[in-house]
């Protein structure tokens, strides 16, 4: 009975002990996550880069995310990111500012084309300068930076995919990691991978992550109109998009096409490498200062290699002759938004360097104050060779106003210097080497306050289908530059967890 | 210049704040808190996007550092 009661005890302790190493180990991911957000964003400002600084650039677009995290097993995740976006630019449309819908001229001239399809300008060589105005823009509708154009350009879906995967230790010390990702739009094609490493230490309190990304992208360049079209007609102005065109100088007079005198583009080599390629390393580290408060550092160095300018943006030259094509009597009030029936031919398109190198250094402070209210803090400082230097701060208050619902108000400034290669429409010299007249490279201010709700049941008792409803959150953003760029966003998220 | 001084103020600010006191497990109740994490709300991903697009400066944020063309 002895050897019996034993045998019993031993035979516990073994399975005790097994037990123990086969301890039940928390998954990095317990469930399937789901993560939708949508987005509604608007702008609208009186510089746009793509008609050389000035002109609208009203832009609207739509944009929706989903993120599927997966676990493998109880170390490792694997997730799809995809986002597809579909915008509306004015900006963008007048790469081809000739193509637009009207439908009548007040007009007697019989030769201005009332088809679309054919308008160049829709004034041809007879329409002479004298051509007959109205307050209705509809009715005197011409080329114009000022006015959205019904080309191909005028609106794009941009789409994205990225695949990532991560594995952490028993420990859950140390996560490594990998993605690989695509996009597309119609003028530009990226392709992109990366790996991470992060280690944890000092009982979690601390966390030291190192990440690498490449990101080898390709331009299908487009080129505004007229100097397409120049290259296209072999620089023959009476044949091709220009025939029968009429071009008028600043005085308002028909040019003569065959004069050495005549509008050209100063340079008809346009993009000779159609690569740019970005290369980023990060470095972060994390802190848990307090049972309340936790910090983090981030520096990264991004190289960028290749075809940086926009191929699409126009750039005029201050000494430089201007030409026009549309109507010879808006000539003088062509940077009016009163203007919508003439267009100054470009100089040439943006110029800038084809190395870029960028460092930006940012900080998180977080600090739990009581139950009902977290400050969160953000600040960035950014430096890059092209002569910006900018400064980034955020503070955020969310505050619990019950088990389920917290708000969020936020504050975000932000400042920068100018690019050395920036200037203003028609301020740049053809004597420089590189040029822009993108006033997101310009010296400015912008503001940005925000409000945001967000909905919790940690039960997730709500479901769809398998998928139990976790957070619902909605935010609305309105940013305002003092160059007189404003803009807004809406976004709506929902993240559900598969049961 | 600049960027060798922040420099210097973060790798400062690593050496002291290592020596803190760890906290433990079970006392980061507040610190698991959502509203604590040390990245930006993901509910800000486009936000972001037309940061990156509108403004000259990108990066050091968590998110994506490179790639697209912000064309628009």
């Amino acid at each position: 009975m002895k050897n019996i009661s034993f045998l019993i005890i031993i035979l516990i302790s073994v399975y005790g002990y097994s037990q123990t190493s086969n301890e039940y180990q928390k998954k990095v991911l317990e469930n399937t996550e789901v993560d939708l957000i949508s987005s509604l964003y608007g702008q609208k400002g009186d510089n746009a880069a793509v008609t050389g600084g000035i002109g609208s650039e009203k832009l609207s677009d739509i944009a929706s995310n989903i993120i599927v995290s997966i676990p493998l097993n109880n170390n490792d995740v694997f997730s799809i990111n995809t986002t597809i976006s579909a915008y509306t630019s004015a900006s963008s449309s007048n790469l081809n500012p000739f193509d637009y819908k009207t439908n009548s001229f007040n007009t007697s001239n019989k030769n201005i084309s009332k088809n679309s399809a054919e308008n160049k300008g829709g004034w041809n060589a007879n329409s002479g300068a004298s051509q007959s105005i109205t307050n209705n823009p509809l009715v005197n509708r011409g080329p114009t930076p000022w006015l959205e154009s019904t080309g191909a350009s005028r609106s794009d879906i941009w789409v994205n995919g990225t695949f990532d995967y991560s594995h952490s230790s028993k420990s859950r010390n140390t996560i490594v990691g990998g993605n690989i990702s695509a996009s597309h739009e119609f003028d530009y094609y990226s392709f992109g991978f990366g790996g991470k490493l992060a280690k944890l230490f000092n009982q979690k309190n601390t966390e030291i992550d190192l990440k690498g990304n490449v990101y080898l992208d390709t331009w299908n360049p487009r080129y505004p109109t007229e100097i397409h079209s120049y290259i296209v007609a072999n620089e023959d102005l009476n044949s091709g998009f220009f025939r029968g065109v009429t071009i008028y100088d600043q005085n308002r007079l028909v040019m003569d096409k065959n004069s050495p005198d005549a509008w050209k583009p100063i340079n008809t080599t346009l993009v000779t490498d159609k690569k740019r390629n970005s290369y980023s390393a990060s470095l972060s580290f994390s802190q848990i200062i307090s049972k309340k408060a936790q910090l983090s550092l981030f520096l990264d160095v991004v190289q960028q290699k290749g075809w940086l300018s926009n191929p699409m943006q126009r750039v005029y030259f201050g000494d430089r002759p201007n030409f026009y094509i549309g109507n010879a009597s808006s000539i003088d009030n062509y940077t009016s938004k009163s203007n919508t029936d003439v267009f100054q031919l470009a100089d040439d398109i943006e110029r800038l360097p084809h190395t870029r190198l960028k460092v930006p250094f940012g900080a998180r402070f977080n600090y739990f104050i009581n139950e009902k209210l977290v400050l969160r803090t953000y600040y960035r400082y950014y430096s890059d060779d092209w002569g910006i230097n900018s400064h980034t701060a955020s503070i955020e208050l969310p505050f619990k106003i019950s088990d389920n619902f917290t708000l969020y108000p936020s504050y975000r400034f932000y400042t920068q210097t100018a690019a050395k290669y920036f200037a203003p429409y028609e301020q740049h010299l053809s004597t420089e080497k590189f040029y822009t007249s993108d006033y997101d490279l310009s010296k400015y201010n912008a503001s940005q306050i925000g409000f945001g709700i967000t909905y919790t049941d940690i039960f997730t008792e709500r479901k769809i289908w398998k998928l139990g409803l976790k957070t619902i959150d909605l935010k609305y953003s309105n940013y305002h530059r003092n160059t007189g760029l404003s803009a807004g966003i809406v976004s709506l998220g929902f993240k559900f967890v598969m049961n | 210049m600049k960027q060798l001084f922040y420099l210097c103020i973060a790798v400062m600010l690593l050496t002291t704040l290592n020596s803190c006191v760890a906290v433990k497990e079970y006392d980061k109740i507040d610190l698991n808190d959502p509203d604590m994490s040390l990245s930006a709300r993901s509910i800000n991903h486009f936000e972001t996007s037309f940061q990156v697009y509108r403004e000259g400066a990108s990066g050091a944020n968590g998110g994506k550092s490179g790639g697209g063309c912000g064309c628009n």
